[in-house]
């Protein structure tokens, strides 16, 4: 549900968690970055930064500058100014991903992962294909693959996407790893909760993976113009498309990455609007699968 | 110039309070785990009190000074030495061009403390010099300091004193019984832990577990509890009773992945799909950042604002008021 009020939650002495809601949808992740727009641009005494997520906002502050109670009662002021999620319209690159799915690398950190930590999981694709009630793995693939993912916000690690699914056709749901994964191979692509992400390095992580991807998505070098003025790729509010590829051609852009000369696959001439794609939402039957 | 003869366990340059305005790309703030030992060093060589200075772990450098300086070492006891005689702790002292200061073991505390006078001019990275050594970047290259390199340092603005001391009621008191009392604010996700959950944690001796960096600190105890609201929601927070949809996460979090808690430190990440039922106020860092592993952690409930009036207190005495001249 998305709450009437927000909910504002104390974490220690220095940060004020905000939430809006306690469901996944866009609105609310339209919230959590509209506010933290709203934020930046009125200067708001005391705020270090912010950090919107999927249904919240994590405010940071600086407690030598305002005490809690005050910042709360300003950030509710200024909640209470923003207007209607529905008249949000954003700039949003559409990144076309081409991502081997079912892939070797993953294959061989769940494979690792059941032999060293958990002897009784089972096998991540099967696993999330399972608990879906889709055919098998290959539907597992045509339904995550079969729509544009909205960057909702960036964590965990530098540059790492949280990604949402637009088409509700496509919504999956999957656990995460208990315990967490030590590793996870870079650029991996997994799910957990109702979130896809890209692992930006080698990292642990407790998502379900099932696939992975060539290009960096973090650069410190800048090596790619898409880094010029960001040592991460992503922006919030981005859209990614995996496009299933095979291994060969996974291999193909890895050389081209190394030499320098790959060219990401991003248009960059559309806009986002939230009441054209809640009218779109209107229109469809969201029951099938692809 | 300072040459690096032996990097010590694992010495990293930082600044305070690190690299803060990124964490919505994910970038941590870093920075010294022990701020409170670390700005005295600062203040006693004449720095501001965010300089970037070194911090030791478990065994210090040994470093070589190709010029005249003012150094302090504080935080955790290294038994440091300038060519082979013990120096004291929490004092500013002269070195001559070309001494070594030598540190070893850690035999009070983990983390100790090195200031220079004119503090360490590395290149900063998104405008901080803390090391960020997960991702490489910031300090020295982005990692810990190696033995041979030469790490730069600034020109002092003002002329720094040796023989300034920090006064006894000014410094941080270490537990020599190997268990912490250590505060923690309830929150945000509180609501999702029940009350023998709860009383629990309170009344339990959490043991510091090895498997703790400057990412987090992992702690073994008795099992967690939980509300209703942990076991009947939405599918999109996961299936665990610890998971919530994606959030994110304050620095000094009790994350709570499964069963296990990790305290989210400076190098910590900033979001993902767990609960945090507490938070460590930035006030008790200087405890965990000098508790070694194995040792005992007692959490102790106060409210923010009590948390904010500390931290109020801890400025105050990292201010040139705690600092006298001895000669």
């Amino acid at each position: 549900m998305i709450y009437e009020e927000p909910k504002f939650l104390p974490g220690g002495d220095r940060y004020i968690l905000i939430e809006f809601g306690n469901e996944m949808n866009l609105e609310l992740n339209f919230l959590g970055q509209g506010l933290a727009a709203a934020i930046t641009e009125h200067r708001t005494r005391g705020v270090i930064e912010t950090a919107a997520c999927f249904a919240s906002t994590l405010i940071h502050y600086d407690p030598d500058v305002i005490g809690y109670e005050p910042l709360v009662a300003e950030l509710k002021e200024l909640i209470k100014s923003l207007g209607p999620s529905d008249d949000i319209e954003l700039n949003s690159r559409l990144f076309y991903f081409p991502t081997v799915y079912l892939d070797p690398w993953s294959r061989e950190c769940v494979d690792d992962y059941i032999a060293n930590l958990n002897p009784d999981k089972i096998e991540d694709a099967q696993l999330v294909a399972e608990l879906n009630g889709l055919d098998d793995v290959n539907h597992l693939v045509r339904v995550h693959s079969g729509t544009e993912y909205w960057v909702a916000s960036l964590g965990f690690w530098p540059g790492l996407p949280f990604m949402m699914p637009l088409d509700p056709r496509c919504v999956l749901t999957a656990p995460k790893y208990n315990p967490p994964r030590t590793w996870t191979p870079k650029g991996t692509v997994g799910m957990g909760g109702a979130s896809t992400c890209i692992y930006p390095e080698h990292l642990p992580g407790g998502y379900q993976i099932f696939g992975r991807v060539p290009m960096p998505i973090w650069d410190t070098e800048k090596r790619f113009p898409q880094f010029e003025n960001e040592i991460c790729l992503f922006q919030p509010g981005d859209r990614v498309k995996f496009v299933p590829c095979s291994v060969e051609e996974f291999e193909h852009i890895e050389r081209q990455v190394a030499d320098g000369s790959y060219q990401y696959n991003v248009v960059e001439y559309q806009r986002f609007s939230v009441r054209n794609y809640n009218q779109w939402l209107t229109t469809i039957d969201k029951a099938p699968r692809f | 110039m300072i040459e690096v003869i032996k990097p010590g366990l694992e010495t990293s340059v930082q600044d305070y309070p690190g690299r803060l305005g990124y964490w919505n790309q994910g970038f941590p703030p870093s920075g010294p785990m022990d701020s409170w030992s670390f700005r005295l060093a600062n203040l006693l060589v004449g720095n501001d009190v965010g300089a970037a200075g070194l911090e030791c772990q478990y065994i210090g450098p040994t470093l070589k000074f190709n010029e005249a300086t003012v150094i302090a070492v504080t935080g955790a006891d290294m038994q440091a030495k300038i060519d082979g005689e013990l120096v004291p702790l929490w004092e500013s002292i002269a070195v001559a061009a070309g001494q070594v200061l030598e540190m070893s073991f850690a035999k009070v505390g983990v983390r100790g403390y090195i200031a220079i006078a004119g503090g360490i001019a590395t290149e900063p990275w998104l405008n901080s010099r803390s090391t960020f050594h997960k991702a490489g970047v910031g300090g020295m290259e982005g990692h810990a300091i190696k033995a041979e390199q030469v790490i730069p340092v600034a020109a002092p603005t003002t002329t720094a004193v040796a023989g300034r001391k920090v006064i006894e009621a000014a410094r941080p008191v270490f537990s020599v019984d190997k268990s912490w009392q250590v505060e923690v604010c309830r929150g945000p996700n509180d609501d999702w832990i029940d009350e023998a959950g709860h009383q629990r944690f309170i009344n339990a001796e959490w043991k510091l577990s090895s498997k703790s960096d400057r990412t987090g600190f992992r702690l073994e105890g008795p099992e967690w509890t939980f509300t209703d609201k942990a076991h009947n929601k939405g599918p999109e927070h996961g299936s665990d009773p610890s998971n919530i949809i994606d959030q994110g996460y304050p620095i000094g979090a009790i994350n709570l992945g499964g069963q296990t808690p990790i305290i989210l430190m400076n190098d910590g990440p900033s979001m993902g799909g767990f609960i945090n039922p507490y938070t460590v106020p930035s006030i008790a860092f200087w405890k965990l950042g000098q508790a070694k592993p194995a040792e005992i952690l007692h959490f102790m409930v106060i409210s923010v604002a009590e948390a904010q009036a500390i931290r109020q207190q801890i400025n105050e005495l990292c201010s040139e008021k705690s600092i006298v001249e001895s000669r």
